[in-house]
């Protein structure tokens, strides 16, 4: 009798332990119904390969599925060959300061000021027409406008909240005698405290924006046809 | 709706600081006043007042170039940096050009000293900054810290319960069971097991019995057939995440969008999480206003490598490492499915399947479908979010625009639809396409 009555404490607590360890883990999505058919064995982004069928790799947890493109690839963007050039690798290098000021580590450096030898770039190489203004305007409001404000005056929605400042004026002096090239220059290496760009927008893209704050500086910019320099048109 | 509520009354709270604020800004002379505008309009881009950036802080510049003994040289600098320092006269414009790794200064040819002067006045008595954004994220998350331990409370105290009355029942039968063996002394059934003698009893009150026993399988099939269908629904799913990332503040209140740091959303299958070089165009000036945002700001500095410490305005060490985030929205890798496609084509809002991550002070969770209903905008649906019936009741309901042109591949689709009799009558009918008519419905449009 005694005997028996330890048995069914003992069963009647471990029940309770297996219960209790059913309590899900919150940072698992639970239980999956065909395991094998969950990851993919071709590398997927974002999926965690550190943990497949319950056994874990922590070396595979910090891999990155993520990757950035071997050093001087070049993607490949059809045939046209006015899209193809606009492609190319951008030929001017980001200058040596912007190795701990932008992180840029192991890429190829310039000795040389390379964003004054920018502004020698006036050609925006992307033809200027409605359609244009109109992609610049989305990728504005997606891109810069948290910082540089609707109307490019600096004066977003990040700045007046007053967690960021010190944005520049694009309707001021000095921004509105930039070259196309310099613009493009500060898009893709970033300057001052601004960072580079060139990881969310591809060069055609950088090119319709400047297109595009080109139009929010000068009202006329579309029909005076494709002005290419605006420091002559001042 | 509790959050809601108290931002309401932060947002009114700050709109009042705000205000005095202003009030008081506009009582100051006038000159601090030209100070800041020139200080917004000229300097600002380069140099921040209470800390290195581009260029050195501007508080205190003055008293530095004092220090060197060169006080009345600072407006010539400010004026001609370039001149100034060619002219040799000046070891101060020396050593900052060193400082800042030879980068250069813009020249104002046209500000005065005067001007000059406002600049410095107002650099070295900027405003008081609001105390804005602290205590809201821990005023909103302690009442659910406590809810939830609560409630792990009284479900551990139930079981306990229910574990010492089980004993208590057993313990109180079989002494009962052994007092009843020694006064009938005279059965032949003494020697008789619990399990027979339930028998005895079950077959005594077989009606009753009957009737529990049916009852009772029936629980255990519907409990099961619950569980199995409950395998797999994600809603409310919420892994821990490396970095509080608060989308409320970044998305919400600093209006960035959703585009900017989930930017492959249009181009590729996975929407994006920002790589950390993203995070730090705004997070190398941007490094938190107490000590709980330092914490996980740090962790940010951690991963890009950047060192806010050295010397001017920190900068990058080269020494990064990968955020290793928690997975929220997880599809197994036999279905199939595009953001890009959905974004761009289907013209989907990311609040349809994701909610209204400007309301949501926490990373990301697996918005219930209930929830997922009140987001203004977006189609009302039933099923569980991230099901596959939630899928295909959207794709019954969603409208799509085609045959505008904007789409080749819908076009295509377009011209087919109008030769398929019956699906033109329902058209002709209902007046609108949704994207099952299109083939939305299909196994193998996301299966395969």
């Amino acid at each position: 009798m005694k005997k028996s009555l330890i048995t069914w404490i003992g069963a009647l607590s471990s029940a309770a332990v297996l219960m209790s360890s059913c309590a899900s883990d919150p940072d698992s999505p639970g239980l999956e119904y065909m395991p094998d058919m969950y990851r993919s064995p071709a590398i997927e982004a974002y999926v965690d390969y550190g943990e497949v069928r319950a056994r874990i790799d922590e070396t595979k947890k910090v891999k990155l599925t993520a990757m950035t493109p071997p050093q001087f690839s070049v993607p490949y963007y059809g045939k046209d060959s006015a899209l193809v050039d606009m492609m190319l690798p951008y030929r001017r290098l980001p200058n040596q300061l912007m190795k701990s000021t932008h992180g840029f580590y192991g890429e190829r450096l310039s000795a040389a000021d390379e964003y004054t030898l920018a502004s020698a770039d006036i050609k925006n190489p992307v033809m200027l027409n409605e359609k244009v203004l109109e992609d610049g305007k989305k990728l504005y409001a997606s891109m810069c406008q948290h910082c540089h404000g609707e109307k490019g005056d600096g004066n977003g929605p990040m700045v007046t909240s007053g967690a960021y400042s010190g944005v520049p004026n694009y309707m001021e002096e000095p921004r509105m005698k930039l070259s196309n090239g310099q613009m493009f220059y500060s898009i893709y290496y970033g300057k001052g405290m601004m960072g580079a760009h060139r990881s969310l927008l591809n060069k055609k893209e950088i090119w319709t924006l400047v297109h595009y704050v080109r139009s929010m500086q000068y009202k006329d910019y579309l029909t005076a046809g494709m002005v290419s320099d605006t420091t002559q048109k001042k | 709706m509790k959050i809601a509520k108290n931002q309401r009354v932060l947002n009114n709270l700050s709109k009042m600081v705000l205000s005095l604020l202003l009030i008081g800004l506009l009582s100051q002379n006038s000159l601090y006043g030209q100070g800041e505008a020139l200080y917004k309009a000229k300097c600002a881009s380069c140099h921040q007042i209470e800390k290195n950036g581009t260029g050195p802080m501007l508080k205190g510049a003055r008293q530095r170039w004092m220090d060197a003994g060169e006080g009345d040289l600072i407006v010539e600098w400010v004026q001609n940096n370039a001149a100034l320092r060619n002219s040799g006269k000046s070891k101060r414009a020396a050593a900052v050009y060193k400082e800042y790794g030879g980068s250069v200064m813009q020249i104002f040819a046209d500000i005065t000293p005067d001007q000059v002067n406002a600049i410095l006045d107002f650099a070295d008595a900027p405003p008081v900054a609001a105390p804005a954004g602290g205590p809201q994220g821990a005023d909103a998350s302690d009442p659910n810290a406590v809810d939830a331990e609560e409630e792990g409370g009284i479900s551990t105290v139930w079981w306990l319960l229910a574990v010492l009355f089980i004993v208590v029942i057993l313990s109180v039968s079989g002494v009962r069971r052994q007092l009843k063996h020694a006064t009938e002394e005279t059965t032949p059934n003494n020697s008789l097991s619990y399990w027979e003698e339930f028998k005895i009893l079950a077959w005594k009150n077989r009606a009753i019995s009957g009737v529990l026993g049916l009852v009772l399988t029936i629980a255990i099939l519907v409990l099961v057939f619950q569980r199995l269908g409950s395998i797999n629904l994600m809603e409310d799913y919420q892994p821990s995440q490396p970095i509080a990332f608060p989308h409320s503040q970044h998305a919400g209140v600093n209006g960035i969008d959703c585009k900017y740091c989930h930017n492959s959303v249009e181009k590729s299958k996975s929407a994006g999480l920002p790589t950390v070089n993203v995070c730090m165009n705004c997070h190398k000036q941007i490094n938190g206003k107490d000590a709980a945002q330092q914490e996980q700001i740090a962790k940010i500095y951690a991963a890009a490598g950047w060192d806010p410490n050295i010397k001017p305005a920190g900068a990058y060490t080269g020494k990064s490492k990968p955020i290793v985030w928690n997975k929220v929205h997880v599809l197994p890798d036999h279905v199939y499915f595009n953001h890009s496609q959905h974004v761009v084509a289907g013209k989907i809002n990311c609040t349809q399947c994701h909610g209204d991550m400007k309301q949501m002070e926490e990373t990301a969770k697996v918005w219930p479908v209930e929830e997922l209903n009140k987001v203004e905008g977006n189609i009302a649906l039933t099923k569980p979010t991230l099901t596959m019936g939630w899928c295909i009741e959207c794709h019954g309901k969603k409208e799509v625009t085609i045959g505008d042109g904007s789409n080749a591949y819908y076009d295509e689709i377009h011209q087919r639809l109008k030769k398929n009799k019956k699906l033109y009558q329902q058209y002709l009918n209902d007046g609108k396409i949704t994207a099952n008519e299109l083939g939305g419905w299909e196994c193998a449009k996301c299966h395969y």
